[in-house]
């Protein structure tokens, strides 16, 4: 029997595996995504939990505060994002990933700690704009397709470009007119905004929000999906995210030896297969 | 346009902790000259290219280009302005095809653009390949035409001929006189090779230790006495 809810985190971690891949795609190993994550969940929860003219006068939550949501957590969380990204991706490499580490567990403590967010117990009760986990999947599916097509579409633009001659080279990028620091911001920005969409739907899906979303697992589990799926092209995440949520499931008797899973993943990925499971084709 | 100043060097000079890479040079390239840089290794050759293109900060000094100085700008901004260069070991994108590497200089989706500055360099059958994949003087190559992709005023070219054998060093006298003609070009040009530089170059500097020691035209660099105890005299 196939699982519709299975389904609809399968296409949440490859969406958020897109959010690790686009920084990535910039040679920049950001952990950031499961904290602006949390925050368009945590946008989601208060809002639709403690604003009454959201929630409409039908059985379910309407689409359209849905939306709302979504209008209100991708700028705010785009703002965040670029005031952040600014100092710290003047990081590089093992560094930058550190730092977005601490920046998520910074997220997490705050979250903890402030009554606000419904401290540790979380926010409950979030409402539902979908009666079964059917319309979810078409929702998520629906951003995963967007995203994806961005993706895409970026890989034979001028900024997909630049971001790949920065990873390779970012000192000849720049001497070749590339904005190097603008245009990793603009990879950061774009990687917290897909997260933060995914954020606000995933908020509904659970119910309810808590500031675990926000772990150092999590950082984990995502970066496995891009490594896994590979960080070349954008179907690469995609696949990493889909195969990596559905794992796990699937291996349920295994139980919490889940973790240690995507941390073999991450370990041996590099060694057996360098550019991951979707390789770019080379002439 | 031909005569007038392009780059001008202000007493520049970058010190490293101890040790002075550049000390206080100044001198001038006039627009359209291929002006030549030599010295023993270590001179401070590869530094200057540096500061030039904003890599490295000056300590002291600093470089004019088209009249404003140039402190403070980043390489691709001093890109933009006009200045292009290629590398002393070699930087082209290793993972990116060939045009890939020019779409990515010019900066736009040009294809046509990109394969006909490919054919300059006898390349346009390798737009596709993978640039980490060609041969040593095609790498060197397609290096030389990324610069030329950015549409520079000024190329600078650090040791270009390392490498090659004597055909092909011959190949690219003609070929930088052709580009510097048909780009209108001020090229600034590193070299270990005399010979090749003494035909090449309209005008030369000598560089040890960070110092200017000789400028002035190939045959008057060759008759500097300072110059031949320096550099040329080590059995160059
Ligand atoms: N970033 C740096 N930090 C410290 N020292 C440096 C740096 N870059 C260069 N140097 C030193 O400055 C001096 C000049 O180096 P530079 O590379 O400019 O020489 P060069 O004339 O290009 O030599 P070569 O012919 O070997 O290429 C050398 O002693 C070098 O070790
Ligand atoms: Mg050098």
């Amino acid at each position: 029997m196939f699982d519709i809810s299975l389904f609809v985190l399968m296409l949440l971690g490859a969406l958020l595996a897109l959010a690790v891949y686009l920084p990535l795609r910039a040679g920049q190993l950001s952990l950031a995504t499961p904290g602006f994550y949390t925050i368009g969940g945590t946008v989601a929860a208060l809002l639709s939990t403690t604003v009454p003219e959201l929630g409409g006068n039908e059985q379910t939550y309407p689409l359209t505060s849905v939306f709302l949501e979504l209008m209100l957590a991708i700028p705010l969380v785009a703002l965040l994002a670029f005031l952040i990204g600014k100092p710290v991706l003047k990081l590089k490499g093992i560094y930058l990933a550190i730092a977005t580490i601490a920046l998520v567990e910074i997220l997490r403590v705050v979250l903890l700690s402030s009554p606000w967010f419904g401290a540790a117990v979380g926010i409950f009760a979030i409402p539902q704009p979908f009666e079964g986990p059917e319309g979810y999947a078409a929702a998520f599916a629906v951003l995963l397709g967007i995203t994806a097509w961005g993706c895409q579409r970026l890989e034979t633009e001028p900024l997909g470009r630049e971001m790949a001659a920065i990873r390779n080279d970012e000192l000849a990028a720049r001497c070749m007119g590339v904005n190097s620091e603008r245009v990793k911001l603009i990879a950061f920005v774009l990687s917290a905004i897909i997260a933060a969409a995914a954020g606000v739907l995933a908020a509904h899906f659970f119910n309810s929000w808590s500031a675990r979303q926000a772990s150092f697992d999590a950082s984990i589990t995502t970066l496995a999906f891009v490594v896994l799926g590979g960080s070349r092209t954008w179907l690469g995440p995609v696949i990493g995210g889909l195969v990596l949520t559905a794992l796990p499931e699937l291996l349920r008797p295994i139980g919490d030896l889940r973790l240690i899973v995507f941390g073999l993943v991450i370990l041996l990925g590099p060694i057996f297969i360098p550019q991951g499971l979707i390789q770019q084709k080379r002439s | 346009m031909i005569g007038s100043t392009s780059l001008e060097l202000n007493g520049l000079s970058v010190r490293f902790g101890g040790l002075q890479a550049l000390d206080q040079l100044s001198f001038s390239l006039q627009q359209g000259e291929i002006f030549g840089l030599i010295g023993p290794n270590g001179a401070g050759k590869t530094t200057l290219f540096n500061v030039i293109t904003g890599l490295t900060a000056a300590t002291s000094g600093e470089v004019r280009w088209q009249g404003k100085t140039t402190a403070g700008l980043r390489p691709d901004q001093l890109c933009n302005l006009g200045i292009a260069r290629t590398f002393q070991n070699l930087r082209v994108f290793s993972d990116l095809s060939c045009i890939d590497n020019l779409q990515i200089a010019m900066g736009c989706n040009d294809r046509r653009t990109a394969l006909e500055l490919l054919a300059i360099m006898d390349l346009q059958e390798k737009g596709t390949h993978i640039a980490g994949s060609l041969a040593y003087g095609e790498q060197r190559r397609l290096e030389l035409v990324r610069a030329l992709a950015t549409k520079p005023q000024l190329l600078l070219l650090d040791e270009p001929a390392a490498g090659m054998n004597p055909v092909e060093k011959q190949k690219l006298q003609v070929l930088l006189n052709t580009i510097r003609k048909q780009f209108q070009l001020t090229i600034l040009i590193i070299e270990h090779h005399v010979p090749l530089m003494m035909k090449l170059c309209d005008r030369l500097a000598v560089l040890n230790f960070g110092r200017c020691i000789a400028i002035g035209s190939p045959q008057e660099v060759q008759e500097d006495p300072l110059v031949i105890e320096a550099y040329l005299g080590r059995g160059a």
